[in-house]
């Protein structure tokens, strides 16, 4: 993952192979590919549903900031690095780079 | 496999979880023995491993699968353990189509419940108390959830009780329907070693049928703590039987949805526990609640 990613106009999106399982206001994903089953709080939940290949970063962002109370400057920074961490995970992907 | 036919006892057909096997020795006393602590397994049908328990020149027993060495055991109790130990691994391996559970398992008027914990967290012996109490034993060890229809299969094994363990559970008596050689299995006997293997399936406990899972309860050995149930929310349930499943990446993200499709149908509680008796106690009016509640449901 490059350092920079995600970009404003990055398009993440989920990998296929990945399932995810509601608990309470949580979210279980196991990635069939890394073998590997993660716990997302209700805050990156929300990240994670939102990385569908059909938004930018920058709208992505936008969107969140509609839908929480904190500030923009917060939310994104907090949106940058939940993406970032997925992506290093191997959840995520850039659909644009992707083709 | 040919059995030979200068074996003193053989024990019936048996079958973990699709792993059938039988057991011969040459030890009479010891066979009966067997037999008994394996009655819970007995299941009509072809056998694909032998084994055989053999009394060696030095005094010791000799346990051999197929004719390959499993142990040596000085005592006859601890080679029944070593026997239900590889039965163990080699059930976990048979049963791998199922997502099985590091976990004990009762059931209670067909419904049933998973006490999943690593080993030290008490569930063998709460497994034990419940089925002396009357509920159907399903295992204290390997619990399995059929992935298709979301059911969970008994897999009967002796009970296996640390010695230190033992005093709780011989505090609250004998198995009700006990007979006389169970009830002194359950009293503890001669064959115990280091572990006690208490006999299921006879007239002592019951063995359940595949049932509809109802119940998870996580089991955590406390000394001296108040025993005492506590809800457990859907994630700290998951993650309970996650950390405890044997083959979860086998079955990657079907077994999550099935992992997550169990959890939402079952009540799930923590038990912390210092007190054996109190512990099963509050386990049946659970148990006794939920089925007040069913039986409300169709009612109405």
């Amino acid at each position: 993952v490059r350092p920079e990613w995600p970009e404003p106009g990055s398009v993440p999106a989920r990998r296929p192979g990945a399932s995810g399982v509601p608990l309470d206001d949580n979210l279980a994903i196991y990635d069939d590919v890394g073998q590997l089953l993660i716990l997302l709080n209700r805050t990156a939940a929300g990240v994670w549903e939102r990385c569908d290949g059909s938004a930018t970063f920058e709208e992505m962002v936008q969107g969140l900031v509609e839908s929480h109370a904190a500030t923009p400057e917060v939310i994104a920074h907090d949106a940058w690095e939940t993406v970032r961490k997925l992506a290093e995970l191997g959840l995520v992907v850039d659909a644009a780079e992707q083709g | 496999v040919v059995s030979g036919d200068h074996w003193a006892h053989h024990t019936p057909s048996l079958n973990g979880l699709s792993y059938r096997f039988a057991v011969r020795t040459d030890d009479e006393r010891l066979g009966r023995h067997l037999d008994s602590l394996l009655a819970g397994l007995r299941a009509p049908g072809p056998v694909d491993h032998w084994y055989s328990v053999t009394a060696a020149v030095d005094g010791g027993y000799d346990v051999t699968r197929d004719d390959e060495p499993v142990a040596l055991a000085q005592h006859p109790g601890d080679a029944a353990g070593w026997l239900v130990w590889d039965v163990n691994r080699l059930t976990a391996e048979a049963g791998g189509a199922h997502l099985l559970f590091h976990a004990a398992g009762v059931a209670a008027g067909g419904t049933g419940m998973v006490l999943p914990g690593p080993s030290g967290s008490g569930k063998s012996t709460l497994c034990a108390g419940l089925a002396r109490a009357g509920l159907s034993y399903l295992s204290d060890e390997l619990v399995a959830l059929e992935l298709d229809t979301g059911r969970l299969l008994p897999y009967a094994k002796p009970i296996t009780i640390k010695a230190g363990s033992f005093a709780a559970l011989r505090a609250l008596g004998p198995p009700a329907g006990s007979g006389s050689g169970d009830a002194e299995a359950w009293a503890g006997d001669e064959w115990a070693g280091e572990e006690r293997l208490l006999p299921v399936g006879g007239a002592a406990v019951a063995v359940g049928r595949p049932c509809e899972p109802g119940f998870i309860v996580v089991p955590r050995y406390e000394k001296g703590a108040p025993t005492r149930l506590a809800p457990l929310s859907a994630t700290e349930a998951f993650v309970a039987l996650a950390v405890n499943a044997v083959n979860f990446k086998a079955h990657g993200t079907v077994g999550t949805d099935a992992l997550g499709a169990l959890v939402a149908r079952c009540e799930c509680v923590a038990l912390t526990m210092s007190d054996l008796g109190e512990a099963c106690r509050l386990v049946e009016d659970l148990v006794g609640r939920g089925a007040a509640e069913r039986g409300a449901g169709r009612a109405s």
